[in-house]
């Protein structure tokens, strides 16, 4: 039986964690996306590798060495975004290449290897009690965050000039953002794996707005994708015995093209109606 | 004594890095002015609507709104901006007509609170000032460059502003688009006392609605009277697209009567076209 899967206790805080997940990742990569940052993901992962190697270097807790790094590093590209305002995307460079750096020259110093590649590519199903409680505890944090700060976020993400002349404290909101993307890209990492995150991050929203007929139905779309190639993915990887991180990404960049799909024959189908409208006219 | 212009700008100067673009630069816009600056690339229009904005700070000089020293963004909204390719930077943006206009609301709704029913309808209210309620749900990139413009326009009017300005909004959208996205600016100024200012490089085409130009030239503003030859080349424009043309006692300015909204409303009131 399929659901006999949720028999062993390690599947069923599997499923828990990374639905959570699939729930406020989306969330934070609508905003990142619009603001042109996809690859921020990209970026705070690589610096959280960084941060694991610190904590498992100085004998703390490794999660909370990548929380650190990736607050460093999310404040690190909002500083150089505020000083090249038209080369954001070089603020994510600067910052991945000295996340990777960092990870590559401290990882070397690491005793316990496994340990560390466990934060490359993720385990899901190996994660502890406390890590369990604090994605729940950061999930509804950052849900939370995301529905009260929706509009706010909207505008910024629309127009950070026009948000700041209606208003909009855009420096606190960014702020706030840049704090619970960097906690939200470090507990996935240990998860999903730093690899993939930024992966979650932007291909379900970019599945979204392929369908979506408005801002909202994009972020209610690409929660709907993350959390189906979760489960999807969870399901595949347990029977296919390949690795959870991996085949959820991978799954959803099948239902991405799925979309892609769906979208080409909706198009192509209303265009033969149209044709099909303006023969009978004649 | 306090100004009481719309607009007052008083011995501005203002460069970036060591260019000085405005060197002790005076004018007035007064209430109910519907005026265009112009010049060439580089003079800085579109400068001075961030200076007006609070965007910018003069290294000389002072603005005031209504009498009020402009020292910052004002965020009540009663100063409507609209920017440059505005439309055209929503296209990229996936929401709707009806969800921009809402954004704006962000004034009279506040931080961390929720829209409530009579904001969704002041949205409303505003998308029909425009002529676009039809297409409140409709993603902003599936409409064409002069929708895109009218509901860049409805976003600063949904909070009912006393000064609209307007940084080249007829650029990129065909004749028809900006004749009719001039009707209705002509109409807020008329019917609401509403004050305009805009950039534009487009004078032929907006010419016939506007009672001011400021041409900005040798880091300075020039008033001009409309140039007559400008005057007339418009008009004759107007005329050969239309049946019947008339000259409004109310702005002084020729329109088809059919299509001026002010005019058609003045003629209902009994007034004299």
């Amino acid at each position: 039986m399929i659901l006999d899967i949720f028999q062993y206790d390690f599947m069923r805080r599997a499923f828990i964690v990374g639905i959570l997940l699939a729930v406020i990742i989306p969330c934070i990569g609508v905003i990142v996306v619009f603001k042109r940052l996809s690859l921020i993901g990209d970026a705070l992962s690589h610096t959280s590798l960084a941060g694991v190697a610190i904590g498992l270097l100085l004998g703390i807790n490794p999660i909370l060495g990548a929380m650190a790094a990736c607050l460093v590093a999310a404040f690190g590209i909002e500083a150089i975004r505020k000083r090249l305002p038209r080369y954001s995307e070089l603020s994510i460079a600067i910052v991945l290449s000295v996340g990777v750096g960092l990870a590559g020259v401290l990882s070397g110093f690491v005793k316990n290897a496994a340990n560390f590649n466990s934060f490359l590519f993720g385990s899901i199903v190996a994660i502890s009690d406390f890590e369990t409680a604090l994605v729940i505890g950061i999930s509804v944090l950052v849900f939370l965050a995301f529905l009260l700060l929706y509009k706010e976020l909207f505008y910024i993400a629309f127009d950070e000039q026009a948000a700041g002349l209606s208003g909009v404290p855009v420096r606190l909101v960014n702020t706030i953002f840049t704090i619970l993307t960097a906690i939200t890209v470090s507990v996935a990492s240990r998860t999903v794996g730093a690899l993939i995150v930024s992966s979650l991050m932007v291909v379900p929203v970019a599945t979204g707005m392929l369908l979506a007929r408005s801002y909202r139905q994009t972020v209610v779309f690409s929660v709907v994708f993350a959390v189906s190639a979760t489960v999807i993915g969870l399901f595949t990887a347990h029977f296919a015995g390949t690795t959870p991180g991996g085949t959820i990404v991978l799954t959803g960049v099948v239902l991405f093209l799925l979309a892609l799909l769906a979208k080409k024959i909706a198009g192509s189908a209303a265009r033969r109606r149209m044709k099909g409208a303006v023969r009978g006219d004649k | 004594m306090p100004d009481e212009s719309a607009i007052s700008v008083k011995d501005l100067s203002f460069g970036y890095q060591d260019t000085l673009l405005m060197d002790h630069v005076s004018f007035s816009v007064e209430e109910g002015d519907f005026a265009a600056i112009i010049g060439s690339n580089g003079t800085g229009k579109s400068t001075m609507i961030k200076l007006l904005l609070g965007l910018l700070t003069p290294t000389e000089g002072e603005i005031f709104m209504f009498g009020s020293k402009v020292e910052g963004p004002t965020h009540s909204g009663k100063i409507g901006y609209v920017p440059q390719n505005g439309g055209s930077n929503a296209s990229r943006f996936p929401a709707t007509a009806m969800e921009l206009v809402m954004s704006s609301l962000y004034p009279q709704i506040g931080f961390l609170k929720f829209p409530r029913k009579k904001h969704r309808e002041a949205a409303l209210l505003a998308l029909r000032q425009v002529g676009m309620q039809a297409h409140a749900g409709t993603l902003m990139s599936e409409l064409s460059g002069g929708q895109q413009q009218r509901v860049m326009l409805a976003r600063v009017l949904v909070n009912d502003p006393m000064v609209l300005l307007l940084d080249e909004p007829t650029v990129g959208i065909d004749a028809a688009a900006v004749s009719s996205l001039m009707e209705i600016l002509h109409k807020l100024n008329i019917e609401r006392q509403v004050t305009i200012l805009m950039v534009t490089h487009e004078l032929y085409s907006v010419a016939p609605y506007l009672n001011r130009v400021l041409c900005l030239s040798d880091k300075n503003f020039a008033e001009d009277e409309i140039p007559e030859g400008i005057l007339v080349h418009a008009h004759a424009g107007v005329h050969e697209n239309t049946h019947e043309h008339v000259h409004c006692a109310a702005c002084e300015h020729a329109h088809d009567a059919e299509h001026c909204s002010a005019c058609e409303h003045i003629k209902e009131n009994g007034g004299e076209l």
